[in-house]
């Protein structure tokens, strides 16, 4: 039993039935529910971090807003966007980000450093160059959706490469590469949205700790927009013009 | 004092030569070319350089015997150039050294030579011991002031040699280059040249151009131009080549050779002053890493100038116009605050550069299923002041709608520029066109 005990002091070896102290520190992802999950309460101050994204909603990328707009206010320093989502299907014309609505989240034009890189090598060896580089806060990478594009080795090397410089990483990727292994140490998924359960909801699929079988609805970070949306317009009558509903929208 | 006399071979090039001379401009600033020899002053410089040996070593570099190099080093550098001489005529150093030294390794005393010999005085020491006066009026004062130079006992006179203002050096290639990447080693030996004229002259690039030497005078037919250039920048002077090294690989990764080539030339298109880099002992400081701009400028030069962007706000109604794209390598260092309005929080994080036709099915818009507007019209009314805009005026109404599968979108309807005056009954008009213009993230 001593030996055990004494076991839990290494580094790396955690209780099966709770959460282990990560090696690096961690911050807050903006979203409580979800830093109560997650190993030392937060998004990993180094390494990779996955996040699975639905097929048909590559794009939806808001669990990371809030804690890179808390980083971005606390470092100086560009944020690298690495590839870009692509709503139709690959022959589609690739989404850009939109600076002004970014800005008002927190991530002002002039630090969003954007990258398109066509095949998936191109956007793996930009990872690693823009991890390499002393000045970025954070790391964003559009893999793509094709399967067998990206080997566990290449983002195991970007894991380590991301421990070794002390950098965040995440690594967007399509729900469909939930059967394959990943080596990052924390893996998420961004759960699609359906009638009977809209908003932003996220399951923990791997994180060093017990695993999480309930899915986590996270409040939306965008007090002004659901506002807007519970205006529902049938009653105010479909002609009127935003300018009067924009402004009876609380702040 | 503390001289070092360097013997270059016939056989190798000038390019080389030159190079020489600048690798020993790096290691002292007192180099001179005197008759056929390189003559170092290094005794202010040793302990920079840890040493005669560490020094010569860093001079001489690997293989330096094979080329036929020789060296000698002495207290004067007469002394120095007389040892190099009886080395190549495969004499040793006599003892004691200055007295029993030969006349005939003495430049001043070569037009004498014949007289000297016959009086029976064959070494600087029997020539010293002869009466000055009658030496200086038999062969004249400038052979005494070389022995008296030699001896230390008059200060030696030399023209220091200086580097040119611009570095530019070209190279014979070892073998014919087919391929760009075959480049690759002499620019790394045109490179080290540079980074030693760049240290000795207290200057840090900005802008290198390398150019290459083609074979052939034509080919299938088609008259080649003698040379291929490749011009590189960087955003800040630097000092150290591998930032350099690692972009001048990729470009030549990716150039093209017209013909084989020969010859490889690297020349400084602009340098600026070093200010030296400045360090700092606070943790925060000392992070890992490479500067940004050398980021930016590898990402833009493997994978395009307009791959690498940064996004800029500007004051628009129109969406399409509230940001331009600039090159990030062109746009360094500029960094503008975001404008940002009162209502850009309701705005899509993602915007589709090209609004998306969308199907309509009895007044519905479809796209990957029924979409359902969930708000009110935002209406835009704008462009009319711009002449140079494709679409020329902008009339929409753009709604946030709910897709099924992907989402919150941004959709909008545009309105004709005449009869739809945004009446209720217009959304019934079977004509009206729906676009896809933004996601939610």
């Amino acid at each position: 039993m001593a030996a055990v005990l004494s076991a839990r002091d290494l580094p790396g070896v955690w209780p099966a039935h709770a959460l282990a102290t990560p090696s690096a520190a961690a911050y807050a992802t903006g979203f409580a529910a979800l830093d109560a999950e997650l190993p030392g309460g937060g998004w990993p101050e180094a390494g990779l971090v996955e996040l699975l994204l639905p097929a048909q909603a590559p794009h939806r990328w808001l669990v990371l807003l809030p804690a890179l707009a808390a980083r971005l206010r606390q470092h100086s320093g560009p944020l690298v966007l690495i590839g870009a989502p692509s709503l139709l299907g690959p022959q589609a014309p690739a989404l850009e980000p939109f600076s002004p609505a970014l800005a008002a989240q927190g991530v002002p034009a002039h630090r969003l450093l954007c990258i398109n890189a066509t095949s998936a090598a191109q956007r793996l060896w930009a990872c690693e160059q823009a991890l390499r580089c002393a000045d970025t806060v954070a790391v964003v990478a559009w893999l793509p959706q094709r399967e067998g594009a990206v080997q566990p080795a290449a983002l195991r090397r970007l894991h380590v490469g991301a421990v070794d410089y002390g950098k965040p990483l995440f690594v967007l990727r399509s729900a469909l590469a939930q059967q394959a292994s990943t080596p990052a140490p924390l893996r998420l998924e961004v759960v699609a949205e359906s009638d009977s359960a809209p908003g932003l909801q996220v399951r923990i699929l791997k994180r060093r700790g017990p695993p999480l079988r309930n899915t986590l609805a996270l409040r939306s970070p965008l007090p002004r927009l659901d506002a807007l949306l519970q205006t529902r317009p049938g009653a105010a009558g479909s002609g009127e013009v935003a300018h009067a509903l924009v402004g009876a929208v609380p702040a | 004092m503390h001289w070092l006399a360097l013997y270059l071979p016939e056989t190798i090039a000038a390019a080389d030569r030159q190079a020489w001379r600048v690798r020993a401009l790096h290691l002292t600033p007192r180099v001179a070319l005197v008759d056929e020899a390189l003559v170092l002053e290094v005794s202010a410089s040793l302990r920079l350089w840890g040493g005669a040996d560490r020094l010569l070593q860093q001079l001489l570099g690997s293989n330096w015997h094979l080329a036929g190099v020789r060296y000698a080093q002495a207290a004067t550098y007469l002394i120095a150039i007389a040892l190099l001489r009886l080395q190549r005529l495969g004499l040793p150093p006599p003892q004691p050294c200055p007295q029993q030294l030969p006349l005939s390794v003495l430049g001043a005393a070569q037009p004498h030579l014949g007289v000297l010999a016959r009086v029976g005085c064959t070494t600087w020491g029997e020539l010293r011991a002869l009466p000055r006066a009658g030496v200086a009026r038999r062969f004249g004062t400038p052979l005494l002031e070389a022995l008296d130079a030699a001896h230390g006992e008059r200060p030696e006179t030399c023209t220091w040699l200086t580097l040119p203002e611009d570095f530019d050096l070209r190279l014979e290639l070892p073998a014919l280059a087919t391929s760009a990447p075959e480049l690759m080693w002499t620019a790394q030996r045109l490179l080290s040249a540079l980074q030693a004229w760049l240290r000795a002259r207290q200057r840090g690039v900005l802008a290198i151009e390398l150019e290459w030497a083609l074979d052939l005078k034509r080919l299938d037919g088609v008259l080649l131009p003698p040379t291929q250039q490749l011009t590189l920048r960087t955003a800040e002077p630097t000092q150290t080549t591998d930032h350099l090294r690692r972009l001048v690989g990729e470009h030549l990764a990716r150039a093209a050779l017209a013909a084989p080539a020969n010859a490889l030339r690297l020349r400084t298109l602009e340098t600026a002053p070093w200010a030296g880099a400045s360090t700092s002992l606070l943790p925060q400081d000392l992070r890992k890493g490479e500067k940004l701009h050398e980021l930016v400028e590898r990402l833009s030069v493997r994978l395009g100038a307009e791959q690498v962007r940064w996004p800029q706000t500007l004051a628009d109604h129109r969406p399409e116009h509230r940001q331009r794209w600039v090159n990030a390598r062109d746009a360094q260092g500029q960094s503008v605050a975001s404008l940002v309005g009162s209502q850009d929080a309701l705005l899509p994080t993602w915007l589709l550069r090209e609004p998306l036709p969308l199907r309509v099915v009895q007044g519905q818009p479809y796209f990957q299923g029924p979409l359902h507007t969930l708000t009110s019209p935002q209406r835009i009314e704008g462009g009319w002041w711009d002449t140079t805009a494709a679409e020329g005026t902008v009339l929409r109404d753009y709604f946030v709608a709910r897709s099924a599968q992907s989402g919150l979108l941004w959709i909008y309807r545009e309105r004709g520029h005449a009869g739809s005056t945004g009446a209720a009954g217009d959304t019934t008009d079977s004509t009206e066109r729906w676009f896809l213009h933004g996601a939610y993230a």
